[in-house]
């Protein structure tokens, strides 16, 4: 298990993160959100041991995180961090090598790899001549050549389309489904919320929001429903509990309080006619986010 | 499992010499060494009159044909310092029919009318062109003694008497310092003026260590990728890493060097290089021939091994300091910009070792001598050149070494901030807090 225990990180008089918790078990993939410069990547470097925290400890299994581990630890940096006048397969072998793997081993994984992402006639391309989405690819595979145990992902998502975004989120989950730990951040709220199961919103340094989707949703009371129906909007506003209704392609978007408000909207749309759609959802990670940040960043 | 040390040496090494830009500059280094020693065969080959002895048509109305002829065999040597002699001397008696001759030969040949006129010696040279420098001054020195010789003669002093006034003076040297031997200040003359051309490959050698440690910290830093390898191999094993394999790859260098030079020579002997001109090795192989009969070779024996350890200790010191600097700048136009006042400071050594030579026991261009950096090449020229002994060398080796040691110790503190440094706001504050850390 990975313990980031109340881990603070100065530059000189800046704080860049305050007083940070969180814990990831064998499996799980945990996802570590902020707008920029809130010090998501001074986590990381601090739990990659590139940077020395303040104060507080970061522990994987009750010890620190030094050389004696790395080699299982796998890192996707936020920028690309390729050496973009060797080949793929030099890279490849390069980082491999570096996490004490041998080169036969090195090559086998990559080659799997290469062809799962597509991507098998870049094998002896250099990096440089690669187009952006195949280089985030490649930095992908860097960083899981080792088939590691712990998974750092900043910004995993960067310059790839929807269809490769699918082929990383499968291997990701396949990762944790193998018992690897999983970290990574991303203003993609999104992929945060189609495969995180815990969170931490950081702002400024300072954590505004932390535990389980599920967990979050749900004391997050505000909920939508989404109406198709012949109505008239203002009829909707006048609800008491109706925070705002708008129209979203053809349906009616209408964001309540909370819970107790949806029967009284529904007491509105059941006299309207041609009514062919009435769900209450749970408000989107994206709507709880900018919510939530938004409350917190003036402060 | 191979240890990351090694590897990453491995693949810094590989990534400078196995490219075919590490091929191309080599075999234009070799071109390069090979022609410059084999200059004068190229030369030759590509044609010219130089190799033509230059007939001069003597036309003697003043009987003194055989001293001329004489006088220009002694001045041919004093001032080409070549044995053979250049000239083919035909004694004419007329002198229109030389000028015809002239005009057969070319440049090549001239008619010299010497005569008395009031009993002193007069001589027209005749050509169909300018005549070289060289040639005028053996000429114009051998009529001017040809003339001392005629004057003489008019006043009954015997031939045998005249050659005895013409040779040159027996100098007797003796030096009252029983520590400096008289042989050694030929020699010194002589190793001030070459020890700086020897040398001159360290610099080149310098150049190449800073910019290939440089250029591979910049490359790894401005790729982000330095994250990787730092979250890898710790800073202190990155160091050392790229410094070894930058010493490793300017003595692999330094010996290829050595090759092209050596590969030079035996192309010279084997296409003859005994030319006419009979340039560098002649002059060369008169060096060592003097350095050998003045007893400096013995002197070589410990200052060939002194100057090797204080140029490796130097290299060692430029590419902590390469490295250092390149951690430090956050891109590789930075570092090029500190690139040049590095090397400058050797540049400072090698022209002081120049001086060494007109400023004899200067007590600055001494105190340089000891100054990290510039004393690879300066001390061991002061030690050629008797200015300084072996125990001011094994000084200057002791400051080399707590200086590469102080290099390591504090450098490696800056190395470890400077890598994931990737903003120029506020560096020297960061640097020296990672100073006082």
């Amino acid at each position: 298990m990975l313990k980031v225990e109340n881990v603070t990180k100065y530059y000189g008089d800046f704080l860049a993160v305050d007083n940070l918790s969180f814990t990831v078990k064998e499996g799980e993939i945990f996802g570590l959100l902020g707008v920029n410069g809130a010090g998501k990547t001074t986590t990381f470097r601090m739990i990659m041991g590139l940077l020395d925290a303040s104060s507080g400890s970061v522990t994987w299994n009750d010890k620190k995180i030094d050389y004696d581990v790395t080699d299982k630890i796998g890192f996707l940096t936020e920028e690309r961090s390729l050496l973009t006048k060797l080949t793929v397969k030099e890279q490849c072998l390069f980082y491999g090598t570096l996490k004490g793997m041998q080169d036969d081993v090195i090559i086998k994984r990559l080659e799997t790899l290469l062809e799962k992402f597509n991507i098998s006639e870049y094998k002896d391309k250099k990096i440089k001549e690669l187009s952006k989405g195949n280089q985030q690819k490649i930095q992908f595979i860097t960083a899981i050549i080792n088939e590691p145990k712990l998974l750092i992902l900043d910004e995993p998502f960067s310059g790839l389309d929807p269809i490769n975004v699918e082929l990383f989120k499968n291997e990701i989950i396949e990762m944790a489904q193998k018992g690897s730990m999983i970290i990574f951040s991303s203003h993609r709220m999104e992929h945060v919320e189609l495969f995180c199961e815990k969170l931490v919103v950081l702002l400024k340094g300072k954590t505004v929001l932390e535990g389980k989707i599920a967990d979050i949703k749900k004391q997050y009371r505000k909920k939508n429903i989404f109406i198709k129906a012949n109505i008239e909007l203002e009829k909707l506003k006048q609800v008491d509990g109706v925070l705002s209704v708008s129209n979203v392609g053809d349906e009616i978007e209408v964001k309540i309080a909370n819970e107790e408000v949806a029967p009284k909207v529904f007491e509105v749309v059941a006299k309207a006619s041609d009514i062919s759609k009435f769900v209450i959802e749970e408000p989107s990670l994206n709507e709880i986010f900018i919510a939530k940040v938004g409350e917190n960043y003036e402060k | 499992m191979r240890s990351k040390l090694n590897y990453l040496i491995s693949v810094s090494l590989k990534r400078k010499i196995k490219t075919k830009w590490f091929m191309a500059a080599n075999i234009i280094l070799f071109i390069v060494i090979l022609a410059a020693l084999n200059i004068d065969s190229i030369i030759t080959f590509f044609g010219g009159d130089f190799n033509d002895t230059m007939k001069i048509y003597v036309v003697d109305k003043a009987d003194s044909f055989d001293i001329f002829s004489n006088q220009m065999q002694a001045n041919s040597f004093n001032l080409t310092n070549d044995e053979e002699f250049g000239y083919e001397l035909i004694n004419y008696k007329e002198d229109k029919t030389a000028e015809d001759l002239i005009k057969e030969e070319k440049k090549k040949a001239l008619v010299i009318v010497l005569e008395k006129k009031a009993n002193v010696l007069e001589a027209t040279i005749t050509s169909q062109n300018f005549i070289d420098t060289l040639d005028y001054q053996v000429i114009s020195n051998a009529l001017t003694n040809t003339k001392v010789s005629l004057a003489i003669l008019d006043s009954k002093i015997s031939m045998e008497e005249i050659n005895k006034i013409y040779e040159p003076i027996n100098i007797a040297r003796v030096i009252l310092d029983e520590n400096e031997k008289s042989e050694d200040e030929a020699t010194s003359m002589i190793m001030s003026t070459v020890f700086p051309v020897i040398i001159l490959p360290f610099f080149m050698l310098t150049l190449f260590l800073v910019q290939m440690i440089g250029a591979e910290v910049n490359d790894e830093k401005t790729t982000r990728g330095m994250e990787i390898i730092i979250s890898n191999v710790s800073p202190k094993t990155h160091f050392f890493a790229k410094v070894i394999a930058g010493n490793l790859f300017v003595l692999i260098q330094g010996m290829l060097l050595v090759c092209f030079v050596v590969v030079g020579f035996l192309v010279r002997n084997i296409i003859g290089g005994a030319s006419i001109t009979n340039g560098v090795i002649d002059e060369f192989g008169g060096v060592i021939n003097t350095v050998l009969a003045s007893g400096l070779g013995s002197k070589l024996i410990y200052v060939v091994p002194l100057t090797l350890v204080l140029m490796l200790l130097t290299f060692l010191a430029y590419s902590l300091l390469a490295g250092i600097l390149a951690s430090m700048t956050t891109n590789t136009e930075d570092f090029q910009q500190l690139q040049t006042p590095i090397i400058i400071i050797s540049l400072i050594g090698y022209y002081l070792s120049i001086m060494a030579g007109v400023f004899d026991g200067a007590l600055f261009i001494k105190f340089f001598a000891f100054v990290p950096l510039i004393s690879a090449i300066l001390a061991p020229s002061l030690l050629i050149i008797g200015q300084i002994g072996v125990i001011e060398v094994s000084i200057a080796i002791i400051i080399m070494i707590v200086v590469n040691t102080l290099l390591i110790k504090y450098g490696l503190k800056i190395y470890k901030v400077g890598i994931l440094n990737y903003s120029s706001k506020g560096l020297w504050k960061k640097m020296f807090k990672a100073l006082k850390d």
